[in-house]
């Protein structure tokens, strides 16, 4: 122990913000010493306030555990947002983390689920957690993480100077409802409860031992767990409000004293209170008349980790089998040829596999002719009602403009895409349509080469209709013929589910027979 | 014994003495000359035969694929170590999220989707600070939420990897269009002063080979990297060729383990050229080790306690920004072209970049003596590169998805010795290589300067 006196006199004397004598300060004395950072006290909580005793029941809470659970506290972090509470964080020696205004929880969502091991504490007050973090809080309720969560509510913003907030009782008087409080506040432990939370008690400072012991079952309850610390902020609130005995100065000193006299008047123990009903009562002048205290539930619940390891099991298996599926991956020698940028449009509506096809002609041409391919598919507006657009550049070297220019080929499946995509192929490029669904206008483009073939009927005599983009995909790449045969099977074969590889490769071989009989005639 | 009560002049600041100085670094500095000793793997990012190396039993893709610029992404990040993703879905940065909540528990990793943006960031951090590299993915709106713990991040030097995928705005704008609009933001839009690093990839590839580099950067240099990348280069699809791990280059942050250090000596806020090592930050003390310590977005001392003065907060912000400053030369990169003999240079990075190289070559073609600077790191900004070009050259062309952020610090950077002339495009689609042409044109005095909606302000 006195080695640990001299270190940490010596860090009192590396530290800035404190101008005492390094002699004034003695650690060791007292039985939480070594749970204190000593060398940050005195601390900034006023005369009266709540804090320090929520700080020492769940410090003795933490030797406790310490003693009897077997708990390392070199395991246990503390998170805090902003306001008086949240100073805990740098004043007790634990990992602790003083974080921004609201996001303790997740930031400690974020620890505990990349270091399970961890035990997680948020220590914040009622504007952080039920406020500016609600969305958090009630998140935080609802994954049932293991995280203890102790919100001190002093029914007001303590730090700013005693504005209201999401606590503060209907009626009452704080800086900025001089009127009485208009609004109605929160009832935490039953926002915790229909969030999900499996553990939440209320006590007020004045129940020390009682709270001492409910932090411990909280912190050894599996899931998230919530204890509210009614706190006397007697600075602010207890001005404004009868229970601190308003601005009399000879009871200034006094006010949190005259708070905690009225915790004891109003509280009201009853353990397993359904958190609907645990309610703290006011009067038409916003006095507190009743504070329900207790356990209100603490019950087993399903946990987060186990459901986590359960989807790691099933995920390894899946890359096993992906893992597998790319090793047999065939290789092919690839074209060396020069061919210039070729561009093709596809059209057609949702379900056809107009992206997919698009998909199978870049990986054909970059992963097994082993050319320089650019694939972009249309998204949002332009995509909806149906329409589906994807557009593919091909080259041999380089692609610097990922979008068409002017594409020399197109393959269209739908009317739609007919009369939004031809106006825009080059002036002798080739379009390829399924015969039954487009029907050519009686405006044509002349400048064009136009060739169709029934792709979805011809898919619908193969037993499956939705092979048709394949169909059409066989006739394109046996006309245009930049991309090699081989390759465009082997990745249609590499992109369409393994037991309908078979039906595509024929729907893939009746198109390319389609295709190169069109090209011995012309 | 009689105590040493000599104070270091620079060191007063601190209110060290000098014994404990001595005491106190001697672990630290035996500590990271064991770090420094551990072989790190290098990086060749070109192999002979992509083909010859198709996967991994690791769970790490490796080979030559076809794959979505937002994949690439992820797989950046899995390769680099990443083993952490919290995120919210938003076009078009959804994909990385949806490629990772596959790959991460395949990896040992987790994916976490959390109620909104402020909270993903949150998560982040917090997961950093268990020794877990971790990262999220959003565009413009989520990229605003995220602003503020981003800050927390900065003051808290914890590593993380944020990609934006660039949409256009402002507002909800465009969501599944292109944009650069948030190159600004992306340097300014935490309070407070702070330096940023942010790389802008061009192509899947890119996003691939740069996720990983935004992990190391930020492993090296304590502190959240952004990959700016946009609608475009996240929704396309190409070839990218994975090395296999050895062949990759992976820093991991210097980080104290249980038994390391005297935790009553450690300091987890180290003065940078005090900490030894390359001088760039203090190593890391993460949760459960035993190192009790706290950290604060408070202007903090280099315990972590909050210090609520001046000179406090010249020390905190000097060490954030210097930390930077100072390795500057290792962070920037830049893909030159025709620099030498160049008379006007075009300045772009991302989509905008790599659309503005067929103009630049066709500008070559017809006779104009036109250089390209492509800036692979965006910030810090490159300003002495761009200060020196500007002595020597006529006249910057700088084509963006916006009204002229960049070329805002190229003009800076300028100081009036160069015209800069800009090419915008305002989101929605990436530039017409033909517009980026007729600026070259333009500021090569080939055509007449005249009122073009493409031209910027000074043009005017």
């Amino acid at each position: 122990m006195a080695e640990d006196q001299i270190s940490n006199n010596d860090m009192l004397e590396l530290s800035w913000h404190e101008s005492y004598d390094p002699g004034d300060w003695v650690t060791g004395l007292h039985p939480m010493d070594t749970l204190l950072r000593g060398e940050r006290l005195p601390h900034i909580w006023c005369q009266g306030c709540g804090l320090g005793t929520a700080l020492t029941t769940f410090i003795g809470a933490l030797q406790w555990l310490e003693k009897n659970q077997d708990w390392n506290l070199d395991k246990v972090s503390v998170v805090s947002g902003i306001g008086c509470t949240g100073r805990v964080a740098g004043y007790i020696r634990l990992d602790s983390f003083h974080t921004t205004h609201g996001r303790a929880l997740p930031f400690a969502t974020g620890l505990k689920l990349a270091n399970p091991e961890l035990k997680l504490v948020v220590f914040s007050g009622d504007g952080d957690i039920a406020g500016i973090g609600g969305n958090h809080f009630i998140h935080a309720a609802r994954r049932n993480l293991d995280i203890t969560v102790i919100c001190v509510n002093n029914f007001n913003y303590g730090m700013t100077g005693g504005q209201v907030g999401p606590t503060t009782p209907h009626g009452a008087r704080a800086v900025t409802t001089q009127y009485g409080n208009f609004e109605f506040p929160f009832n935490l432990p039953y926002l915790a409860a229909a969030g999900g939370a499996s553990f939440m008690a209320r006590w007020t400072v004045l129940h020390a031992r009682r709270l001492e012991w409910t932090l411990r079952e909280a912190m050894l309850h599996p899931g998230f767990s919530f204890v509210e610390i009614i706190a006397p902020c007697s600075t602010s609130y207890a001005r404004w409000n009868p229970e601190g005995q308003g601005l009399d100065p000879q009871k200034l000193r006094r006010r949190g004293l005259e708070v905690m006299k009225h915790y004891q008047k109003v509280g009201k123990i009853a353990h397993g209170t359904h958190p609907k009903d645990a309610n703290i009562r006011v009067d038409e002048k916003g006095l507190i008349t009743e504070i329900v205290e207790g356990i209100f539930i603490d019950e087993p619940k399903p946990e987060f980790q186990a459901s986590i390891n359960r989807q790691a099991q099933v995920a390894k298996k899946r890359w096993a089998a992906a893992n597998k599926a790319l090793e047999e991956r065939p290789q092919l020698p690839g074209q060396t040829d020069q061919i210039p940028r070729t561009e093709v449009q596809l059209g057609g509506f949702g379900g056809q596999g107009i992206v997919s096809a698009g998909r199978i002609i870049g990986q054909a041409a970059t992963i097994y002719d082993k050319r320089e391919a650019c694939f972009t598919q249309s998204y949002g507006p332009e995509a909806r009602g149906g329409a589906a657009g994807a557009q593919v550049v091909i080259d041999s070297s380089p692609i610097h403009h990922p979008h068409l220019i002017e594409p020399s080929s197109a393959i269209i499946m739908s009317q739609e895409a007919y009369a939004r995509y031809i106006p825009q192929l080059a002036v002798g490029g080739v379009l390829l349509i399924d015969e039954g669904l487009v029907t050519i206008s009686g405006d044509h483009r002349k400048d064009i080469i136009t060739y169709g073939i029934p792709a979805t009927r011809l898919a619908e005599e193969l037993g499956n209709t939705r092979a048709a983009n394949t169909v059409m995909l066989g006739f394109w790449a046996a006309i245009v013929s930049v991309i090699s045969k081989a390759a465009m099977r082997q990745s249609l074969a590499d992109s369409v589910p393994a037991k309908t590889i078979d039906v595509n490769l024929k729907a893939f071989d009746i198109g390319y027979e389609k295709g190169s009989a069109v090209r011995r005639h012309t | 014994m009689p105590k040493v009560t000599i104070r270091l002049k620079s060191l007063n600041l601190l209110n060290v003495r000098i014994v404990d100085y001595a005491l106190c670094y001697a672990p630290t500095l035996l500590f990271i000359l064991k770090v420094a000793k551990s072989p790190l793997r290098k990086t060749k990012f070109r192999i002979q035969n992509p083909d010859e190396i198709m996967s991994s039993d690791q769970g790490l893709l490796i080979g030559a694929h076809f794959l979505l610029g937002d994949y690439a992404a992820a797989e950046g990040a899995i390769m680099a170590g990443c083993r952490f993703f919290a995120g919210y879905p938003i076009t078009p940065a959804t994909e990385i999220a949806e490629r990772m909540s596959t790959r991460l528990p395949q990896v040992g990793g987790l994916y976490i989707q959390m109620e909104d943006e402020l909270a993903s960031m949150n998560a982040v951090l917090g997961a950093s600070w268990t020794g877990v590299k971790s990262m999220t993915a959003t565009s413009g709106p989520g990229f605003s939420l995220m602003m503020e713990n981003l800050g927390l991040g900065i003051m808290l030097e914890t590593p993380c990897v944020l990609i934006n995928v660039q949409r256009g705005g402002p507002s909800t704008g465009l969501p599944t269009l292109v944009g650069q609009q948030d190159m600004m933001q992306a340097r300014w839009g935490s309070h407070g002063d702070y330096e940023i690093i942010a790389l802008a990839p061009t192509s899947p590839q890119e996003l691939f080979d740069l996720t990983i580099r935004a992990f190391n950067l930020a492993e090296k240099f304590r502190t959240p990297v952004l990959v700016m990348t946009d609608a475009e280069v996240g929704h396309m699809t190409e070839r990218v060729v994975i090395p296999s791990p050895e062949q990759i280059e992976i820093i991991d942050r210097s980080m104290v383990r249980k038994g390391d250090v005297e935790p009553d000596h450690f300091r987890i806020f180290r003065e940078s050229s005090a900490a030894g090592g390359d001088g760039a930050v203090s190593p890391m003390a993460i949760a459960g080790e035993g190192y009790r310590f706290h950290v604060t977005g408070l202007t903090h001392d280099e315990r972590g306690y909050p210090a609520m003065n001046a000179e406090a907060s010249e020390w905190n912000i000097k060490r954030l920004v210097n930390k930077i400053r100072a390795h500057r030369n290792e962070i920037i990169q830049l893909e030159e072209r025709y620099l030498d003999d160049a008379e006007i240079v075009v300045v772009s990075y991302g989509i905008s970049a790599r659309t503005s190289l067929w103009p630049v070559e066709q500008a070559r073609n017809e006779g104009i003596r036109v250089g390209y600077l492509r800036l692979i790191t965006v910030w810090p900004f490159p300003e002495e590169q761009i200060r020196k070009l500007a002595k020597r050259i006529r006249a910057y062309v700088v084509p963006e998805i916006n009204m002229g952020q960049i070329m805002r610090e190229v003009e800076r950077c300028s100081a009036g010795q160069a015209r800069v002339f800009g090419v915008h495009r305002l989101g929605g689609d990436i530039l017409e290589p033909q517009n980026v042409l007729n600026a070259i044109r333009k500021a090569a005095g080939r055509i007449e300067t005249s009122q073009d909606d493409s031209m910027n302000r000074s043009m005017e």
